[in-house]
């Protein structure tokens, strides 16, 4: 399997935001009110206008702190359940480039594919849809930049090696590479479903402790559509989108 | 001197994606045409420095040829400092150019008064000139109380800047300097 | 910086300390990052747990304010346990220099003291000197009255269990730091320092950075690859603006701001040009007489001429002893004795300590001169909060200015590279450049003082002002020309020709330089500033050495004191990151600290070329508050007494005495330690980034970070809008209840401390809070006068 791969090394991540602002940029898209909430993650959440979030949290583990910080975003899912779903609507509402393998949504297509639908199948709860228009966006991987060999946004912009871009093969063989260079310290470190995805997280600790969503809320092993029917938890994807 | 232009825009390829693009139905609000053409496409780069905190960094401005608007920045990557990282402020700096918020005629704001005026460039210098001029030959210290010359102006007073360019900061001393001033100061004091 | 961003990746050990350098200086992660991929260990000290903690190796906290006892035990830890580079203390530094008898320290206090005065009298530090007037010096280190054996003295008193006392730092934590930093006292290893203002705003933060400086002395890290002290700089140009010195106290390249009583210029360069009777010694200021003749010919032009002591007294001096720093400038606006006020540039509405006192001062003036680009809350004061306008008479006048990528320029970052910047675009229509608008408004004067004549109109009139902004011109001011066709060093040079370096610039008036640290900076070759050609030699790539890229002062040195890094024989210690290197003819690598051959060869000169005798300064007689660094309390403080004196606070602290100076220590309505600072999304006063919408998206509002336990105490909850007052004023913001922060045991009592940045302002955003310079104290270090914003007390609570 060819195409791109993001790999993004999260013990490498200062939060600087660099990569969060720099998407807004190269996108142009406004941003979202927000408040002060008693977290430095700001936005919440992801939101039709933020397509990436640097995601907060901080733990204590026998008297030590940490605190950890998760560039979220869209995984470019080798299998996309939410292409399924808009595939079953409107055919194009969402698309694979063959080439990177990018996974993007055609914003005026996707009104017509039932939002709830393409958010409950993504494993990532990634989608999100603009209220007054319908629309659905997410990460689109700077694929006009990609296309015109640049990087994206993201990982040009980050200091520290934390976001990285390239052929998916050595992206994988750095994600391992690095992994067995945190696992001496961090024994818990892992990547985040790496065989599934395109961008591919490498975690020090449980995933569950940077973000509900850091692995696929599914359990790997069973068929896609056995796995679309069994994730589906309205109420619990109600709750996060509050 | 100009730096030499970077090979990183590669047209077949942006052509090449625009095409696959409409093929596939892309009907793209505005906002997201960049989506179709890669924006920068056709832009002049020039460098600059980022504006904020003292790393250096170097970034790279698009301007649209036509319209002389900045119309993208981005990290340099030749830079060896930042090779084309930046930070949020950093990576936000088109917002400071492009902003709705910038004040573009001078303000005036009189005694007593609850409100600004937007007044001529002209007028608020020569205004200010005068306003210099006065205080500064009612309350010159030709000699100090023990009678040594020291021809220095107290009543006045400045602050600023260490966001301004070398080349501002040397004239700006000069010149407040020249009229006397001993009270000059600026951010590196606090 | 003596050293600059990419070196930091050569470094063994990384000790960020008074900084929170992934948040406010992200890009210099990078190099961080990058040192730790070749094994360095980065080492986090701070009041609370930050981004930058959450990368370290090993993170502890101390309490605010109390650095000083901090790095007092790493230095006893260093001696005692003999971890120092001992071939390097000996020759390199003033370790064996001897002091004179008169020297003493008891408790808390140095011989010289004037309790009156709240001064000291610095002869009693002096250096015992030998008949041709040198200091005298005891190799061996064993003399009981050599600087080795003050410091072991002197430092002896800060042991582990009275350090963690102090900082609140637990005692295996401390050794863990002393331990991991003093492992870098050999000739193969490396530690940097990264520090920023969590080291300056202090009543004794030139001692903090000072006893910083010790610790890099006693283990050989001055000078060297990896090595050096950091202050990482926070504005684009705060490097560039101090070198030109908008400063009451300086000239242009660090030359004195002239006194009343030097009434001739050669009474002026009398005073400033150090002489040093030690042939070893290089006394590099020897040469000051050469660099002001030619600032005043930069001033002047044609018109500063021999007869006329180049125009000298034309430009103002202040009497003997007089500060007009920062706080005592608006002291006096506050009592009304400062009439018109220019804030260029800068917000002190916000930025400044205890600002509702800045805001008050301002309502005294008559009238006042505000640029910059977006409306503030200096401009707009006469609207704020407790405002009202109808009393208010100052007239403002608001400028608007352009933005960085509008105009042509150079800006100097903290590892001193002068960068230059083109115009990407014009300013909005309307907008003008900062450059266009001060040559603009000096020539309405000019016109006024022409027309009208005026009071001592001369250096006005006579000053080499252009009649447009021109950039280049300026540079080219500021590097320096032949004012006439002279032969210098037996090279000819005509009129108007580029000065190529400040070795060539004189002291008769035939050459002007607005700047003698800029000289070679814009030279006959070009715009060095402009360069981005990234040939480096093998040496220099294996360091990170970017010599033809941009340009650096002094003379393209990119680090400092670099004849430091090789040993008498000019052979680097680390070879394999060496800085330069003898090659028996000649030195290779960086730019030297001047071009002599090494010491060995007995025409070398010490490498400290600054100082006047030529050796890194662990005895530094010069400052105003002692020779060696000492523990004082903040001015403002959660404990009755200091546990190394009865001197609780510096005692050579200046104190304003105005109804708005207020401050309490040990009070139980301000029962909490807090502390200021920034956050990576805003920047300075968040004047600039208050405006953009993705940065506020990013950081919307003011917070204030503190203990799950202090919440507890306070009944706050995460996200409850609480109250923070200070006897000075107070703000609302948001509760961050996080483990981030933790109380402190300090000699047994729990002490709490919060923290809060002070990126906001009531202009915009509109619900976004005012700013935390509010709370702060109007007190300063006796040495620069740096207000104490890192250490102070508060009263927390629910609104």
């Amino acid at each position: 399997m060819g195409g791109k791969s993001f790999f993004i090394d999260t013990s490498r991540c200062t939060a600087c935001r660099g990569c969060q602002i720099a998407c807004k940029e190269w996108h142009g898209l406004p941003a979202t009110p927000t408040k002060q909430w008693g977290s430095h993650q700001n936005p919440k959440d992801l939101n039709f206008y933020t397509y990436k979030l640097v995601r907060f949290s901080e733990h204590e583990k026998r008297g030590k702190l940490v605190w950890y910080f998760f560039p979220d975003q869209c995984r470019h899912c080798i299998e996309p359940p939410c292409k399924d779903v808009a595939d079953g609507y409107v055919k194009g509402a969402i698309v694979k480039d063959s080439e990177t393998g990018a996974i993007i949504y055609n914003l005026e297509l996707m009104k017509k594919v039932p939002f709830d639908e393409v958010r409950e199948a993504c494993p990532y709860n990634i989608p999100r849809q603009d209220e007054k228009t319908g629309m659905v966006a997410k990460c689109d991987m700077c694929i006009d930049r990609v296309k015109a060999g640049l990087l994206p946004m993201c990982v040009k912009t980050c200091p520290t090696g934390a976001m990285n871009f390239g052929e998916r093969d050595e992206m994988l063989a750095l994600a391992q590479k690095r992994l067995a260079e945190v696992k001496r310290k961090f024994p818990n470190a892992q990547l985040c479903d790496p065989e599934d995805v395109r961008v591919i997280y490498l975690v020090l600790d449980n995933p569950k402790l940077y973000h509900k969503f850091a692995i696929a809320s599914v359990t790997p092993g069973i068929t896609r559509k056995a796995a679309l029917r069994k994730l589906l938890n309205p109420v619990g994807f109600l709750q996060t989108l509050g | 001197m100009k730096m030499t232009r970077r090979d990183f825009v590669k047209f077949t390829g942006v052509a090449a994606a625009s095409v696959t693009l409409v093929n596939l139905g892309f009907d793209l609000k505005p906002a997201y045409a960049h989506a179709q053409i890669l924006k920068t496409r056709m832009a002049k780069e020039t460098t600059t420095i980022c504006p904020y905190c003292a790393v250096g960094c170097g970034i790279i401005c698009h301007t649209d040829l036509v319209t002389g608007k900045v119309i993208n920045t981005e990290g340099d990557p030749d830079h060896p400092i930042n090779q084309g990282a930046l930070c949020a402020k950093g990576a936000a700096l088109y917002q400071m150019i492009n902003n709705s918020g910038r004040i573009t005629k001078p303000l005036y704001r009189a005694p007593y008064s609850d409100k600004w005026e937007e007044v001529t460039w002209e007028w608020a210098l020569e205004q200010i000139a005068k306003r210099v001029k006065e205080t500064r030959d009612k309350y010159f210290i030709h000699k100090n109380s023990k009678g040594q010359v020291v021809n220095r102006v107290e009543a006045i007073a400045h602050v600023g800047s260490a966001a301004l360019d070398n080349e501002e900061c040397w004239l700006l001393q000069a010149m407040m300097r020249a009229l006397g001033l001993v009270y000059i100061e600026h951010q590196a004091r606090i | 910086m003596t050293n600059h961003w990419i070196d930091i990746k050569n470094a063994d050990v990384i000790l960020i300390m008074g900084s929170n350098a992934a948040e406010n200086h992200p890009i210099s992660f990078k190099w961080v990052t990058e040192a730790r991929k070749n094994g360095a260990i980065l080492i986090h000290v701070d009041p609370r747990f930050t981004r930058t903690s959450a990368k370290a190796d090993f993170y502890t906290r101390l309490r605010s304010g109390t650095d000083i006892a901090f790095l007092g035990g790493m230095i006893n830890y260093i001696l005692q346990k003999k971890k120092y580079f001992k071939e390097y203390v000996v020759e390199y530094t003033n370790a064996s220099f001897i002091v004179n008898k008169k020297y003493g320290f008891k408790d808390g206090l140095f011989a010289g003291y004037d309790p009156k005065k709240r001064k000291y009298d610095k002869s009693y530090w002096a250096f015992e000197l030998d008949r041709n007037g040198v200091p005298k010096r005891d190799k061996s280190l064993r003399h009981p009255r050599c600087v080795f054996q003050l410091l072991k003295k002197h430092y002896s008193r800060y042991t582990l269990d009275k350090v963690s006392k102090i900082t609140g730092t637990p005692k295996e934590d401390l050794k863990k730091v002393y331990e991991l930093y003093a492992s870098t006292g050999r000739k193969d290893r490396s530690a940097t320092l990264m520090y920023a203002m969590g080291w300056t705003q202090h009543t004794v933060g030139v001692q903090n950075i000072r006893a910083m400086c010790i610790i890099q002395l006693l283990l050989g890290n001055i000078g060297v690859a990896g090595g050096g002290i950091n202050a990482l700089r926070g504005e684009s140009n705060v490097q560039g603006s101090t070198d030109h010195c908008l400063l009451f106290h300086i000239w242009p390249g660090y030359l004195k701001t002239p006194r009343a009583s030097l009434k001739t210029l050669a009474e002026y360069n009398k005073k400033f040009t150090p002489k040093s009777p030690d042939p070893m010694s290089a006394n590099w200021w020897q040469n000051y007489p050469k660099y002001s003749v030619s600032l005043l010919k930069a001033f002047f032009g044609d018109k500063a001429t021999k007869a006329n002591d180049f125009g000298y007294s034309w430009l103002p001096k202040l009497d003997d002893g007089q500060n007009a720093a920062w706080l005592i400038l608006f002291d006096e606006m506050y009592k009304g004795n400062i009439k018109g006020f220019f804030a260029w540039g800068q917000n002190p509405a916000c930025s400044g300590a205890n600002a509702d006192k800045n805001r008050k001062a301002m309502a005294k003036l008559d009238w006042m001169v505000n640029v910059n680009i977006f409306e503030n809350e200096t401009g707009s004061f006469w609207k704020g909060p407790d405002m009202d306008p109808k009393k208010i008479k100052t007239e403002v006048f608001f400028l608007p200015c352009a933005v960085s990528a509008e105009k042509e320029g150079s800006i100097t970052n903290s590892g001193r590279w002068m960068q230059w910047r083109y115009k990407a675009a014009n300013p909005p229509c309307g907008i003008k450049g900062d450059g266009e608008i001060m040559v603009e408004l000096m020539n309405k004067i000019r016109k006024l003082y022409k027309k009208e004549k005026g009071v001592f109109p001369e250096p006005i009139l006579n000053l080499n002002w252009p009649k447009e902004y021109n950039p280049h011109e300026i540079a080219k001011l500021i590097n320096g020309y032949f004012m006439k066709d002279v032969t210098v060093k037996g090279k000819r040079f005509r009129k108007g020709e580029q000065v190529p370096s400040f070795a060539y610039l004189q002291d008769d008036g035939s050459t002007c330089s607005g700047n003698w640290l800029y000289c070679g900076s814009y030279t006959e070759k070009g715009n060095m500033a402009a360069r981005r050609d990234k040939t480096q030699t093998e040496m220099q790539a294996r360091i990170g050495l970017f010599p033809n890229w941009s340009w650096c002062w002094p003379v393209n040195r990119r680090i400092l004191y670099n004849r430091a890094s090789v040993d008498k024989h000019g052979r680097p210690w680390n070879p394999a990151k060496a800085v330069i290197r003898w090659t028996g003819s000649k030195w290779e690598g960086d730019v030297p600290d001047g071009g002599w051959p090494p010491l060995a060869t007995g025409k070398g000169k010490y490498p400290f070329i600054m100082r006047k005798w030529g050796h890194g300064q662990i005895f530094g007689p010069g400052r105003a508050d002692g020779p060696f660094p000492e523990h004082y309390e903040p001015l403002e403080c959660p404990v009755k007494r200091n546990l190394m004196s009865s001197q609780r606070i510096n005692p050579t602290v200046k104190l304003f005495e105005t109804d708005a100076d207020k401050w309490r220590s040990c009070d139980p309505r301000y029962p909490f330690v807090a502390t200021t600072y920034r956050v990576t999304e805003h920047w300075q006063t968040g004047l600039l980034t208050r405006w953009q919408p993705w940065l506020v998206e990013a950081e919307p509002q003011l917070f204030v970070e503190m203990s799950e336990e202090l919440a507890q105490l306070r009944g706050i909850k995460n996200g409850d809008k609480v109250v923070v007052e200070s006897p000075r004023g107070k703000v609302t913001a948001v509760a961050i209840v996080t483990k981030r922060f933790k109380p402190f045991k300090i000699l047994g009592q729990t002490v709490h401390q919060v923290g809060l940045p002070w990126c906001y302002g009531w202009v915009a955003p509109k619900d976004g809070g005012d700013s935390a310079n509010l709370l702060t104290p109007s007190v300063g270090d006796p040495n620069t006068l740096i207000p104490e914003t890192k250490a102070f007390m508060v009263n927390v609570r629910k609104r």
